[in-house]
């Protein structure tokens, strides 16, 4: 690789030193991003206004776009052909997102609560990630945050408006809280080659750590507006496996149109 | 309950109207780009940030509530009944008149100037 003048001394990005550990974290990361994405865009054309749902759409575009960003780190780090091959040819049982995300669409409080729960999650384990020492992926984060600061000012704004409207939509929000808490935290589930990713420098500290530094976060904001705060997440160690029927319906979907022609050139 | 009510839960926040203005790059002028509908002022930078700026097309957007415009829409004041063209730059011309003066003064009409 030829270096520009004056970069002579800038570190090179050192080879993946743990192949197995990358894998984990990237399919996770990804697969969130993919699994959110997708979710979310079931409001095109639905939601409450049509501002919003321009904005919605939005966003989860670009959660995709985030997807098919991850997936290609990860097409490089397994030798998988592409990331489409990644976000649509694997079994349901082979994807690692959060069981958080196998709550569905549901109602606006419900998508709202969700964002809010994964965003201020993702936010965390981001920044966990931006001085990490494989370029690659702390130069992809460095981006990703910068469009992650637009998701969290929207989310946030949502969870505001529906937490001091009494009535319906407040209730409404209280449901979706309660519903979604006891899986809030398994963003943070452990991964398994969790230790070797902390110990090369590419993530900052285990996802234990991250997950009471995001506790230590939102719990102000869940205090100030009165709104049940995550409890201690149910079954941790199952946090990115066994999703269930939920998600078995949702893979049905959004790998339809690929199944219907395998191979197809789009 | 001391957060929860500061609206009444059964009347939705009206929409309201919010004129875009758009700078495509540096230097540019702002010219306006559209309207979305928003209940305040946060959702209506929101919404304008999505509709005119999401694929980068936009470096500042000005998000001015319509309610604020002052709108002057009066024919009175903007299109008298009377001739006014002689306001108008291009109402005098003075092609004739310099022709005249030439001829008067005995010069020939000056060539275009070599680039």
């Amino acid at each position: 690789m030829t270096t520009a003048r004056g970069e002579a001394a800038r570190p090179t990005a050192p080879p993946a030193p743990s192949v197995e550990g990358l894998d984990d974290l990237l399919r996770s990361m990804a697969d969130d991003e993919f699994v959110i994405g997708f979710s979310d865009s079931e409001w095109t054309g639905i939601a409450p206004l049509l501002e919003e749902d321009i904005a919605m759409s939005s966003l989860a575009q670009d959660e995709l776009g985030h997807a098919q960003a991850l997936y290609g780190l990860l097409a490089g780090v397994t030798g998988a052909v592409d990331a489409d091959t990644l976000a649509y040819d694997r079994e349901p049982t082979d994807y690692r997102h959060a069981r958080l995300l196998d709550h569905g669409r549901g109602d606006w409080a419900m998508t709202i609560a969700r964002r809010y729960l994964y965003e201020t999650a993702d936010a965390v384990r981001l920044r966990a990630l931006t001085t990490g020492t494989w370029l690659p992926l702390a130069e992809l984060v460095g981006k990703l945050v910068r469009e992650e600061r637009y998701h969290l000012m929207h989310v946030g704004l949502w969870l505001e408006r529906l937490a001091s409207t009494a009535g319906e939509p407040r209730d409404r929000l209280i449901a979706a809280l309660e519903s979604l808490g006891p899986d809030a935290g398994t963003v943070f589930t452990p991964l398994p080659g969790e230790p070797a990713l902390v110990e090369a420098g590419i993530l900052e500290r285990p996802m234990a750590g991250l997950e009471i530094a995001w506790r230590a976060e939102v719990a102000p904001v869940f205090d100030r507006l009165a709104l049940p705060a995550p409890p201690p997440t149910r079954d941790p160690a199952r946090g990115r496996t066994d999703h269930g029927q939920a998600f078995d319906w949702l893979h049905g979907e959004f790998t339809s149109v690929r199944r219907s022609d395998p191979g197809a050139t789009w | 309950m001391t957060s929860g009510a500061r609206r009444a839960a059964k009347v939705p926040p009206a929409l309201e109207a919010w004129e875009v203005f758009r700078q495509e790059k540096d230097g540019d002028p702002m010219r306006h780009g559209g309207s979305v509908m928003a209940p305040d002022a946060e959702l209506a930078t929101h919404y304008a940030r999505e509709l005119f700026g999401r694929r980068q097309e936009s470096v500042r957007l000005w998000i001015v509530r319509r309610a604020d415009v002052v709108d002057l829409h009066d024919p009175d004041l903007l299109q008298p009944p009377l001739d006014r063209s002689f306001k108008k730059p291009g109402g005098y011309v003075m092609r004739d008149k310099l022709a005249a003066a030439r001829a008067a003064a005995g010069q020939a009409k000056p060539k275009a100037r070599a680039r």
